[in-house]
C-alpha cells in the first residue's frame, strides 16, 4: 500500500499537478463525473495532500476510474492543481500494481486498446454499426448503402478505409510497435489482459514479418 | 468623508462590509502601485500561475540554442496570422503549407470535417503537394487511449508526438521541398491538448528527452542527432478562425443570418495547457475562447448562448465505450436539453471528434427517457463549408450524423432530400470506380501535383 503511494508521489508530474488544497470544491461543482458517480475530484485532492494512505488505495479500487480525464477541474482551481492529471498518474500506478479494479474495468475497453495498438486508430467504420452500439439508434448512417462504397464516396483518399479510421502506412505501424515495446505499454498491456496481449503480439508479429518482404521486395527490385 | 457602517457610525470599518475592514490609508502613489500589484496578479486574464506561467516557447529556444533540439518554426512561407491567446500570448497561426494531422475518432465517425476543411483549401486556390499535404505515415496521437485506460505512459505519447511531427518535418522532401516547409495542422482536439502538455513536459524534462532521444534514434527520426519540436501547436479551428473573414468575404453563398447556432468547445482545445487557448476581445467580449463563435459570427449567424456552455460533453474516453449510460445522460442532461430549451438552437456547433461523436449519436436513446431533445451537432468547418455552397453529402459527409440535420439543412435554403438524391446516383458511380477526390490521391504516396 505504502509502495502503491510512493509510486504516485514519485511521478514526476506530481509536484505540479497537487500544488495544496483549500477544500473549495469548485473542481467538483464543475466535474461531469460527480454528477453521476460516487467520485469527486476534491476528494483525491484531499486524500494525496493529506497523505491518507489507505484510503488513495480505497480510491483506486474503483473511484478514479470514473473521472471522465475533461480536466475542468484543473482549468477551475485556484491552487493550480489538476485532479485530473493526479487521477491519471493513479491510474498508471494501478495498472503497474496490477490492481484488479483496473483489469475489471479496462476488459471492455479491450476492443479499442487492440484496434489502437494494433493500427495506431481508434474507432473505425467497421465498429460504428448499429449492432456495436445498439443505443445510437437505427438509423445511424442517413444513406443506405454497402459500407465499403460510401467509404469510397469520401473524396480523400486516405479516409476510403473500413477496419481503420484512415489508411496507416505499413512502416509507420511498424515504428509504433517499437514505440510500445520500448516504452512499456506492451508491458502494461500484458499485466492487465494476457490473452489481450497476446493476440496483439501474434498481430505485430506478423505485420513486421510483412514490413521486412516489403523491405526485401524493394532490395530486389533495386 | 469618513466611511460609516450600516449604522451610520463612524470608526468602525468600511460602510457595508462590517468593523474589520479598515481603511488602508495609503498614499496615492501607494494605492496605484497595490492596485497593479492586483492587476497584475489577480487578474483574470494574468492570473500568476507561478511556474506554469511561464512560455515553454522562452524555454525551446535556450534549448535550441544549447543544440538540444530543433525547432520546427512557422516562417512567411506559411503565411502565419497572429492571434492572442488566454494570457495575452501572441501565437503564429499558419494559413499555408500544412500537413494534415488526422484525428483517429473524426475520420471514422465524422468524415466531414477533414473533408470540409481541403475542401476550403482547394477552394482558396491551393495547391495540394506545395500549400497542404495529407498522408498515410501517421499515426493518431493514441491520447484517447491514455485516458481512456492509463496503459501508455508519457514516455509513449512523448515518441509518438516526436515521430508524427518529425514526419511532418521532413514531409516535404519527397515533393522536392525544404525541411520544415509543411507544417502540422492539428485536426484533435485531444491531440491538441495532449501534444501541448507532452511538449512541455519534454522541455521541463531532461530526463524524458533522453529517454525519447533513445526511441526516436532507433527509428531514425533525429535530425542531426536532435529532436524536432514544433514552435506552436495549431489546432484546425484556429485555422478556421483566422480564416473566417476570408471565407465569409470570399466563399460565403448563403445567408445564415436566420440560424440559430449554439457553440460546444472541446475541453482538451482551452481547458488542457489553457495560457495557449486563442481569446479575442471582439468575440464574446474574450471571457470565452474565440474559435466556433467567431466563425459564426463572421458568417452572420446567430450567436445564442445557454447555461452549460463551459460543460463537457459527456465523452469521458472509455465512458463513451464502455460506460455509455454517464456519456448519453450528461450528454443529454446538460448538452442538448439546455440548448434546445435554453436557446432554441438550430444546430450545436463543436471543434473536436469527440464532442460531436457524443452529442451527435446518443440522442436517439434519449426518447427512452422521455427527453425527446434532438439538435444537429456539426463541426464549425462542415457549417461554414454548407454556408459556402458544399454539397451535404458529397463534401460535408452529414450521412454520417445520427442526429437530424435535415432540418437544419433545409432552412439554410439546400434542399435535403435533392442532394441526397444526387448522392445516391454518385453512390451508383462509386461502385463502377468512377470517384471524385479533392485532389490527387497519389500526393499521399509522393506522387506529383
Amino acid at each position: 500500500m505504502q509502495q502503491i503511494y510512493d509510486d504516485i508521489r514519485g511521478d514526476f508530474r506530481y509536484d505540479n499537478e497537487l500544488n495544496g488544497c483549500l477544500n473549495c470544491g469548485i473542481c467538483t461543482a464543475t466535474c461531469p463525473a460527480a454528477h453521476f458517480y460516487d467520485y469527486s475530484p476534491r476528494e483525491i485532492v484531499q486524500l494525496l495532500w493529506t497523505e491518507n494512505v489507505e484510503q488513495i488505495y480505497d480510491a483506486m479500487q474503483e473511484k478514479i476510474w470514473a473521472c471522465a480525464q475533461c480536466m475542468t477541474c484543473a482549468a477551475r482551481c485556484p491552487f493550480k492543481n489538476s485532479p485530473g492529471g493526479l487521477v491519471a498518474i493513479m491510474r498508471e500506478v494501478a495498472i503497474k500494481h496490477e490492481m484488479q479494479s483496473a483489469k475489471d474495468v479496462l476488459r471492455p475497453f479491450g476492443r479499442v486498446m487492440l484496434k489502437l495498438i494494433t493500427t495506431g486508430n481508434q474507432l473505425s467504420p467497421d465498429m460504428i454499426q448499429p449492432d456495436h452500439f445498439p443505443d445510437w439508434g437505427p438509423n445511424i448512417q442517413k444513406v443506405e448503402g454497402d459500407l465499403t462504397v460510401l467509404r469510397k464516396a469520401i473524396p480523400v483518399k486516405t479516409l476510403q478505409t473500413v477496419e481503420t479510421a484512415w489508411e496507416v502506412s505499413l512502416k509507420t505501424s511498424v515504428e509504433m510497435y517499437t514505440i510500445w515495446e520500448m516504452t512499456g505499454v506492451l508491458k502494461s498491456l500484458e499485466l492487465m489482459d494476457e490473452n489481450l496481449f497476446d493476440v496483439i503480439e501474434d498481430f505485430i508479429d506478423e505485420k513486421r514479418e510483412e514490413y521486412d518482404e516489403w523491405l526485401e521486395e524493394q532490395e530486389d527490385d533495386d | 468623508m469618513k466611511p460609516t457602517d450600516q449604522n451610520g457610525s463612524p470608526d468602525t470599518g468600511i460602510a457595508g462590509h462590517g468593523s474589520f475592514f479598515q481603511e488602508t490609508n495609503l498614499s496615492r502613489e501607494e494605492a496605484v502601485r497595490a492596485t497593479d500589484w492586483v492587476r497584475k496578479h489577480v487578474d483574470r486574464r494574468t492570473v500568476d500561475l507561478g511556474e506554469r506561467m511561464d512560455d515553454v516557447r522562452e524555454h525551446m529556444y535556450e534549448l535550441e540554442k544549447e543544440g538540444e533540439i530543433i525547432i520546427h518554426r512557422i516562417t512567411d512561407e506559411h503565411e502565419p496570422m497572429a492571434v492572442r491567446t488566454l494570457f495575452g500570448w501572441e501565437k503564429k497561426v499558419p494559413t499555408k503549407q500544412l500537413w494534415h494531422h488526422k484525428s483517429c475518432g473524426q475520420c471514422g465517425n465524422i468524415p466531414g470535417y477533414p473533408t470540409s476543411l481541403l475542401w476550403f483549401m482547394n477552394e482558396f486556390g491551393f495547391v495540394p503537394g506545395k500549400d497542404y499535404l495529407d498522408e498515410t505515415d501517421q499515426t493518431s496521437c493514441t491520447a484517447w487511449n491514455y485516458h481512456g485506460s492509463g496503459i501508455g505512459n508519457v514516455e509513449s505519447l512523448a515518441a509518438v508526438f516526436l515521430r508524427n511531427f518529425h514526419q511532418a518535418y521532413v514531409s516535404g522532401k519527397q515533393h522536392g521541398h525544404e525541411l520544415g516547409h509543411f507544417y502540422p495542422l492539428v485536426h484533435c482536439g485531444t491531440s491538441f491538448g495532449n501534444y501541448k502538455e507532452i511538449r512541455k513536459y519534454l522541455i521541463e524534462s531532461a530526463e524524458l528527452r533522453e529517454k525519447v532521444t533513445k526511441i526516436l534514434g532507433k527509428l531514425g527520426r533525429l535530425v542531426d542527432g536532435k529532436l524536432v519540436i514544433p514552435e506552436e501547436i495549431v489546432h484546425y479551428s484556429e485555422w478556421v478562425h483566422v480564416m473566417r473573414n476570408r471565407i465569409a468575404s470570399e466563399l460565403q453563398k448563403i445567408d445564415v443570418s436566420n440560424i440559430r447556432a449554439t457553440a460546444h468547445v472541446a475541453c482538451h482545445y482551452y481547458k488542457m495547457v489553457h495560457e495557449d487557448a486563442v481569446y479575442d476581445p471582439e468575440v464574446l467580449g474574450g471571457n470565452r475562447t474565440a474559435i466556433i463563435t467567431s466563425v459564426a459570427q463572421a458568417l452572420g449567424a446567430q450567436v445564442i448562448d445557454y447555461s452549460t456552455w463551459y460543460d463537457c460533453c459527456g465523452f469521458g474516453f472509455r465512458h463513451i465505450i464502455s460506460e455509455r449510460e454517464f456519456t448519453r445522460s450528461f450528454t443529454m442532461d446538460r448538452k442538448i436539453r439546455v440548448a434546445r430549451e435554453e436557446a432554441n438552437a438550430d444546430v450545436m456547433l463543436a471543434n473536436d471528434t469527440g464532442c460531436v461523436t457524443t452529442m451527435d449519436k446518443n440522442q436517439w436513446i434519449g426518447k427512452a427517457h422521455d427527453q425527446n431533445f434532438s439538435i444537429p451537432i456539426v463541426a464549425d468547418v462542415q457549417f461554414a463549408a454548407l454556408a459556402c455552397g458544399a454539397d451535404p453529402f458529397k463534401i460535408v459527409q452529414l450521412q454520417w450524423h445520427a442526429s437530424p440535420c435535415e432540418d437544419l439543412v433545409e432552412k439554410m435554403g439546400i434542399s435535403w432530400s435533392e442532394a441526397k438524391k444526387n448522392f445516391q446516383e454518385y453512390l451508383k458511380e462509386v461502385e463502377k470506380g468512377n470517384i471524385e477526390y479533392l485532389y490527387n490521391p497519389e500526393l499521399a504516396y509522393g506522387g506529383q501535383a
